[in-house]
């Protein structure tokens, strides 16, 4: 396992190494130009691509942005905060956006494994009929909305929450957003811990462990929910990236400084601001095989008869 | 499972103890921002709401009064040279937040830094604006910063070298690009960081900041108490909240969340019909112009159908703007016809906006569908089709509005003009400025606020030079027209200048080089608690020093 | 004495190129016809179907019956001459408002810029339908066909692909759709290629999930033993058996379909107006929910009962074709 965990870390870095560089090409063929160039004329279009080096050969350009990368920064922003050094913008943003990410997981998971779990006891009747509403309403009403709602009742009409995000205020104020951006969470974790748990309570093997005796909590936790696990751990992986990475528009509702908000600047503002659409790819990215090697490590956990490692199917 | 409760109910915990009570501040003002400050450098700031933060915290030579005049600031006082070229301003006795004075040198310092980092406002110092000496050379970098016409004899006297007068030139200094920066404090700080936090940022004037981040939604200043003037600033604490929607602008003053917020027409009819809210409903009229931009190039894609003057004119004539502004844009805006907009730019001896007349063009820019048509016609003729299918961009950032609007002029020039097609292509922000520059539309909805109190801050937008960013328009007689009153012979004949210009302005609009639409005016709410906040037209919108 | 036959060598012969698959002794219906006959028996899935058929009915029709078009402006003259535009109404039915329009019904009001959102509703219902159903239907083909194929060969072809999906994934979709858009027009097209570029993504996530589960099972095994190939495998044994997980996920990403398409629109990128789809009618209703809420009730509306429905079809898809759970 160490052995075959070490080789997925190396490939990971290899795997960044290939998208930055994608990334990279990608971004330098975008229409726009890094900076805003409203009323500009052509000649100083040009000097100005001449200063930030953007008429090298695009390998000798990768090149330095490798060394800049090396050296623990990303680099400076061109048109979003022209010039300023991108690290402490991008930390903080970053930090905003985890913070509330992270209330949202937590928060969707325990709901939805719950609501879930609720229902596929009760298939077919009236609670697993109206959990199964709770979960497309959740997908129905876009998280901004449901904010929205959020803000002007528990912000307006009772005045208990904040109405804009306070940094003061830190968990007080995150409450709200981590509430609305956990409702997609629910709904699909609810959905597919629902309809994995009927399945596995059909199967065999609980029905022989019902057989010997077993009921309740302890059935659930022993034999169904460790079965059903599977599918919900993979969908609730990428959910996880997509909380962290920020959602732009309950970051423009409710003002907080994230991370979703900074990569729609970065790349519809006034300029594409190469650096930061980077920066940004690169930690998204890095999240991400993070988030999937840790879900192959999980498979093997949580079902022992899964192995990654096998040469053959 | 267990686990996973406990740790929700730890967190829940964390939460109730992490609430307490908002402290309400009658000396505290919370204002809205409609999009994020792009930079409080003032060589990188390219809008209005950077604008405003800058001059909430730094003064520069001179100011605006509640009327929109230019009274002195930093500087006590000026003279003029006999030939109108030379200025010396003397300055007063201030202090930078940090203690440091503020000096001659702090003026010298921060307009050669301009001169040299500026892209969209480079031109301000330079030839047809602020005519200062050699601007132009040191922005291309052909002559030595230390060539500009401004120079510090002494700490206390600024000297500033025109290549030829300029009528509006102390109000032209309330503008940002002319404000001082604190070299010293400068140069201690790392390359790119000015005025990115409230550490890299210093202030002379009436507030100064104290928490900032570049693009934070969230911006809070406070007092100076080192300001010049500290003893007439009344607000302890100004803060800014980014909002982007209207909708929620409105319910946050409903709550006293904010005390100052923009509104658009839809919240506008609701709050009409409320009596207690519609008290606070003010509408203030700005300077900026909504126009249509055509593409003139004869290269451009569309094989340049736009070069024909009677296309153009069939188009400007074929838009009915009293409908737009009352059905579409609906905040107060009103219709214009003339290429300079309407509520800024008095003329110094009667008092009247340059605009006033709104009939003087009308042969050219009107709404009258027959007449329309028979530019149509003549189009038609002249380019040998019967079908235009043009290209109609716009930025999908400028609100809720300009989409508005482009739907109701894409309807009503399709219905008044059988035979023209507009395709509607929203775009990003950087895109549609990449189209502009590099010449590929047919038509752009876009705009321009005044910089300075005078006409020539749009004229000189459609001059060959100018319109090479844009519209591809180029005619000598506008051109001379243009330099005679910039830096020729007519700079120091005020009345003479003046006519000159409408002379311009109607070469440019019987060419139909832009259709304008509507000067924009700005829907407010406003707490009563806020009296005393001053708008303007020009440059600098709003401002809090003499909030009561 | 009679002989007994012992049988011979000669008289069995070996059966060439007979399909395992075929039982002869429990060859009764179709195996499509059970599923037809299970599904049409299920109250919920029937009720699903009619809501889907109510709303695909009126997508179809209702613009076409509508006296207004999708992108008319409604307006008047009136007496001194100045246009006045039918813009902000609630819902009014003629005779019954007195405005301007008093002679005018619109069933769910009109929006912003005048039009009736009665025609709009369903102009966007169909082309967030048919945006929906072509994305997520290639998708679906794209990511389980690959979700599968890399969860049973595992190993080498395992991770190239997986790494494949990482870097395809990284890519943010403004990116991806902004160069698209070099080579596109904008519209429906663009953003139905943008869906297809990113949402194939998490279908093969599940379908590699239930593979890696799968593939250790008995009847995998026992189908290799007799010789089945791994294409025969993937296909014909463990698709089915994956159908119900991916299924939920179908239904799940037909709304992030709508709203990462409302999305692109918010930004710029999206279909292009006065065209309207589910998503930005709700973009659009969005921005006055306070004071005009009638404006985007009806999109959501629209949007809740075709989830609904569609989860009950799904539901009963996955018992009709998987019968081990109908007894539960």
């Amino acid at each position: 396992m160490t052995k075959y965990i070490a080789k997925r870390i190396l490939m990971a870095l290899l795997t960044l190494f290939i998208i930055t560089f994608v990334l990279f090409v990608l971004i330098r063929i975008m229409p726009g130009n890094p900076f805003p160039v409203e009323r500009m004329s052509a000649e100083m279009i040009a000097q100005k691509r001449l200063e930030l080096g953007l008429d090298k050969p695009i390998l000798e350009q990768f090149a330095d942005y490798l060394k800049l990368l090396a050296s623990g920064s990303f680099g400076n922003g061109t048109s979003l905060y022209n010039g300023a050094p991108i690290k402490p913008i991008l930390i903080k943003c970053l930090e905003n956006s985890f913070k509330i990410g992270v209330l949202s997981i937590l928060f969707g998971t325990v709901v939805g494994m719950l609501i879930g779990i609720v229902a596929a006891m009760h298939k077919g009747k009236f609670l697993d009929g109206l959990c199964t509403v709770i979960s497309i309403l959740g997908v129905c009403i876009p998280s901004y909305v449901f904010m929205i709602f959020l803000q002007y009742f528990f912000s307006y009409k009772i005045p208990f929450f904040p109405y804009f995000f306070d940094s003061s205020r830190f968990l007080f104020s995150s409450i709200m957003p981590a509430l609305s951006l956990s409702l997609l969470a629910i709904s699909i974790i609810a959905r597919f811990t629902r309809n994995e748990m009927v399945e596995v309570m059909n199967s065999d093997y609980v029905k022989l462990a019902e057989a010997k005796g077993l009921y309740g909590w302890e059935l659930i936790r022993k034999h169904i929910l460790r079965n059903a696990l599977i599918p919900i751990v993979t969908v609730i992986a990428p959910l996880v990236v997509d909380l962290l990475t920020g959602a732009m528009v309950i970051e423009k509702i409710y003002g907080i400084n994230g991370v979703g908000k900074l990569m729609v600047d970065a790349i519809a503002g006034q300029g594409v601001d190469y650096n930061y659409v980077l920066a940004l790819g690169i930690v998204f990215s890095a999240m991400y095989i993070c988030a999937m090697l840790v879900l192959d490590i999980l498979y093997g956990i949580i079902d022992p008869r899964i192995s990654l490692t096998a040469k053959d199917g | 499972m267990k686990k996973f409760l406990i740790l929700t109910l730890l967190t829940l915990a964390l939460f109730i103890t992490g609430c307490g009570e908002d402290s309400a501040d009658n000396n505290t003002l919370k204002v809205m921002l409609g999009s994020n400050v792009v930079s409080l450098d003032s060589a990188q700031a390219t809008d209005l709401v950077s604008f405003e933060l800058i001059a909430d915290c730094i003064d520069g030579l001179t100011q605006l009064d509640a009327k929109g005049n230019a009274i002195p600031a930093i500087a006590e006082s000026y003279d003029i040279s006999e030939d109108g070229k030379t200025y010396t301003f003397h300055l007063r006795d201030a202090n930078w937040a940090n203690g440091d004075e503020v000096t001659a040198e702090d003026f010298v310092f921060a307009w050669r830094r301009h001169c040299l980092e500026s892209t969209k406002y480079a031109y301000i110092m330079g030839a047809g604006v602020a005519n200062i000496k050699n601007a132009d050379a040191v922005t291309k970098k052909e002559a030595d910063p230390s060539t500009l016409g401004v120079s510090a004899p002494n700490a206390k006297t600024l000297v500033v070298e025109l290549t030829a007068p300029v009528s509006y030139f102390p109000a032209l200094m309330t503008f940002p690009a002319f404000y001082p920066i604190n070299e010293k404090f400068y140069n201690t700080l790392a390359a790119g960081t000015y005025g990115t936090s409230p550490e890299t940022f210093l202030s002379n004037g009436a507030f100064m900041l104290t928490e900032y981040l570049p693009g934070s939604a969230n911006i809070q200043l406070k007092k100076n108490d080192s300001y010049w003037k500290a003893e007439n600033i009344m607000l302890q604490q100004l803060h800014y909240q980014v909002v982007s929607s209207s909708d929620n602008a409105l319910t946050a003053f409903k709550n006293k969340t904010l005390d100052l917020v923009g509104i658009g027409g839809n919240q506008i009819a609701s709050v009409k019909g409320d009596a207690e809210l519609s008290k606070n409903l003010k509408i203030i009229p700005t300077g900026l112009l909504q126009y249509l931009s055509f593409n003139q190039d004869p290269k451009n894609h569309h094989a340049g159908a736009l070069a024909n003057v009677n296309l153009r004119l069939a188009i400007s004539n074929a838009i009915d703007r009293e409908s737009l502004v009352n059905n579409f844009v609906d905040n107060g805006s009103r219709a214009t016809y003339t290429a300079v907009p309407l509520n800024f730019a008095p003329n110094a001896e009667t008092g009247k906006y340059f605009a006033e007349n709104q009939q003087q063009f009308s042969e050219f820019v009107s709404f009258d569908v027959e007449k329309a048509n028979r530019f149509f016609d003549a189009a038609k003729a002249e380019l040998g089709q019967d079908t235009f299918d043009l290209e109609f961009i716009y930025a999908n950032d400028g609100g809720d509005t300009v989409i508005k609007v482009v739907q109701a002029i894409k309807e009503q020039i399709e219905k008044n003009l059988p035979g023209v097609t507009l395709n509607l292509q929203p775009m990003p922000k950087a895109e549609y400025l990449d189209r502009m520059t590099t010449n590929s539309y047919d038509i752009a909805i876009t705009n321009w606020a005044p910089d300075y109190d005078d006409p020539m801050t749009f004229l000189t937008l459609w001059t060959t030079e100018g319109s090479e960013i844009a519209e591809h328009w180029s005619n000598a007689d506008y051109d001379k027209i243009i330099a005679d009153c910039t830096t020729g012979a007519l700079a120091a004949n005020y009345n003479a200048r003046w006519n000159a210009m409408y002379d311009a302005e109607k070469i440019l609009l019987e060419n139909a080089v832009i259709a304008p639409l509507y000067t924009n005016a700005s829907a407010y709410l406003i707490d009563d608690k806020a009296k005393g906040v001053e708008f303007h037209s020009v440059a600098i919108e709003r401002v809090f020093k003499n909030v009561k | 004495m009679e002989k007994i036959y012992t049988p011979q060598k000669e008289d069995f012969e070996f059966i060439e190129g007979r399909n395992i698959n075929v039982d002869t002794n429990f060859a009764s219906q179709g195996y499509w016809r059970g599923v037809f006959v299970h599904f049409t028996k299920n109250k919920f899935a029937m009720t699903g179907v009619f809501l889907v058929a109510v709303i695909m009915i009126f997508a179809i029709f209702a613009p076409m019956f509508s006296s207004y078009a999708y992108d008319e402006i409604i307006s008047v003259t009136d007496t001194s001459g100045k246009e006045i535009v039918a813009k902000a109404l609630e819902p009014q039915f003629a005779g019954g408002a007195e405005n301007l329009f008093a002679d005018k019904t619109f069933i769910f009001g009109t929006d912003d810029v005048g039009r009736d959102l009665w025609t709009r509703t369903w102009q966007g219902a169909r082309v967030s339908l048919i945006i929906a159903f072509v994305a997520i239907f290639i998708d679906m083909l794209i990511g389980t066909s690959y979700g599968l194929i890399s969860g049973f060969f595992g190993g080498a072809v395992d991770n190239i692909l997986q790494r494949f999906i990482e870097i395809a994934g990284s890519i943010p979709t403004l990116v991806i759709i902004s160069i698209l858009a070099i080579f596109m027009d904008k519209g429906i097209g663009l953003v139905i290629a943008a869906l297809l570029i990113t949402e194939w993504i998490g279908m093969s996530k599940i379908a590699r999930a239930e593979c890696l589960k799968l593939k250790e099972r008995e009847y995998v095994l026992a189908s290799r033993t007799l010789g089945a190939g791994s294409f025969h495998i993937i296909f014909t044994q463990i698709l089915p058996n994956t159908i119900g997980p991916i299924i939920t996920q179908v239904m799940f990403s037909i709304p992030v379909a709508i709203f990462t398409e409302a999305f692109l629109s918010f930004v710029g990128v999206g279909i292009v107006l006065p065209q309207c789809s589910i998503g930005s009618l709700i973009e659009a209703g969005f921005g006055n929910i306070t004071i005009l809420p009638y404006q985007i009730l009806p999109p959501i509306t629209v949007l809740a009962i075709l989830m609904l429905g569609f989860n009950l079809i799904g539901d009963g898809f996955r018992e009709a074709l998987a019968p081990k759970l109908e007894n539960m």
